[in-house]
């Protein structure tokens, strides 16, 4: 057998296989569902152990956006605070903490003032 | 063309049934070449040497197996995107010279890589999306990224020798008249380097087109499980995994007819021409096969670099070799 190949027309040849198509996707679809299982089970969406619900608000929550805010864009801000104060000495951390316990009180006076001032 | 040739050609021969048993040949193929490769044994008891295997699994999947949906899944648009897929690969392979009947005219090639390679990678997309999840996403995500480098290569490396083998006939990328004539582009000691840059390119694209190791990112199970399958189960899985390994034998097809010449120095008709198409299609699958068991697994940013280097790389340093060769 030989294979003599007359010239068709590209949009005959076009309209040939799109016609040969869905000759295939009729027989294709007929046998898929007279041979398919009808078995079916209905699970919660796997989302890395997550809630359905952690997809579900159209907006982040403000922990997410505190973090993801930290973690973009302070990251050396971050890395500063965890070495200054996670040193695991405790006097570090209590120094750490009762200087700003000292900014904040001494705010908090001040506040006090301008507001009794004000008044 | 009438209508008996149309519907033989879309449905026995080269079409469905042809095509299906094909693959699932291929995939016992791929198999067996690959536990060998790893010392195992591979399929064995399904059939005369595990012959059957796939055959096998294709129908506990289609016939026993359940289902898994979630509330976000579309089942039917899933269904009906791959069934589209290999009805699109089942019609590209009309196109050629496998084709006992007549179809084909100038640059049928474009029709031939539109419905071979664009249509099936497309609807296996669709499907994926219509299985939301977050492994889903990711897989298809990397399928793209891949797709932006492999497409292109796997087109330019068919597209060089088909243009090249035509260029100077009445018929003008046509499939046919350049399978016919391709086996004289590899005696030509102008051409040749040509060809051989187009064989590097085209063993490099299939792997990422067919999605093999090195190139299986987006579907990387240690890491995304399935990724783009990874929703997949019971039938819609069988068809994924039928549309792959149909995809895997039109794809070789491809490239045993554009490249290597089909059965070319002898033809359909005889039997040294029949075994030549086979040898020719056994030595596609075997590299293949072989590339993937040798490599491992690439990073995405490592598998694009390495698409651009020895896959779309050669192919368009052949493209610019092969006009050079046309023009002066």
């Amino acid at each position: 057998m030989t294979h003599s190949y007359s010239l068709n027309d590209p949009l005959a040849t076009t309209i040939l296989v799109f016609a040969s198509m869905s000759i295939s996707f009729i027989a294709l679809l007929l046998v898929y569902e007279s041979l398919k299982s009808r078995v079916t089970r209905e699970t919660q969406i796997y989302l890395s152990g997550e809630p359905e619900e952690v997809v579900k608000e159209a907006s982040p929550s403000v922990g997410n956006l505190y973090w993801g805010f930290i973690k973009k864009f302070a990251r050396s801000i971050f890395n500063t605070l965890i070495n200054k104060v996670q040193t695991g000495s405790i006097h570090e951390w209590f120094s750490f903490i009762s200087s700003w316990l000292g900014i904040l009180i001494l705010l908090a006076v001040l506040m006090s003032v301008l507001y009794l001032l004000a008044r | 063309m009438d209508v008996f040739q149309l519907l033989f050609a879309s449905l026995v021969f080269p079409g469905l049934i042809f095509l299906t048993a094909l693959s699932f040949l291929t995939q016992y193929i791929v198999r067996k070449l690959s536990a060998r490769m790893q010392r195992r044994m591979g399929p064995k008891y399904v059939g005369p040497v595990g012959i059957l295997q796939p055959v096998y699994d294709f129908l506990k999947l289609l016939r026993a197996k359940e289902l898994v949906k979630t509330r976000y899944s579309m089942v039917r648009a899933a269904e009906i995107s791959l069934l589209l897929g290999l009805s699109s690969l089942v019609a590209s392979a009309l196109l050629l010279p496998l084709n006992v009947f007549n179809i084909g005219s100038p640059y049928d090639f474009l029709v031939f890589f539109y419905m071979a390679s664009i249509w099936p990678i497309i609807m296996i997309i669709v499907a994926s999306l219509s299985m939301p999840g977050p492994y889903t996403s990711v897989g298809v995500s990397r399928l793209l990224s891949i797709l932006t480098v492999s497409e292109p290569a796997f087109f330019t490396g068919l597209l060089v020798p088909v243009a090249l083998a035509s260029f100077d006939t009445k018929t003008p990328l046509m499939i046919s008249t350049a399978s016919s004539k391709v086996l004289g582009l590899w005696i030509n000691p102008l051409t040749l380097p040509v060809m051989v840059l187009v064989t590097i390119s085209l063993i490099v694209a299939i792997q990422s087109k067919l999605m093999l190791p090195p190139f299986n990112i987006p579907e990387a199970e240690q890491e995304i499980i399935a990724g783009y399958e990874t929703e997949f189960s019971g039938p819609l899985l069988a068809l994924a995994i039928l549309l792959h390994d149909m995809d895997t034998v039109v794809s070789a097809l491809a490239i045993v007819y554009l490249v290597l010449g089909g059965p070319a120095p002898f033809t359909h008709a005889s039997v040294e021409g029949v075994l030549l198409l086979v040898v020719k299609y056994l030595v596609v699958i075997t590299v293949a096969t072989y590339v993937k068991n040798v490599f491992g697994r690439y990073r995405i940013d490592q598998a694009l670099m390495a698409l651009l280097k020895y896959g779309l790389m050669p192919a368009v340093v052949a493209g610019i070799l092969g006009t050079v060769y046309l023009y002066f």
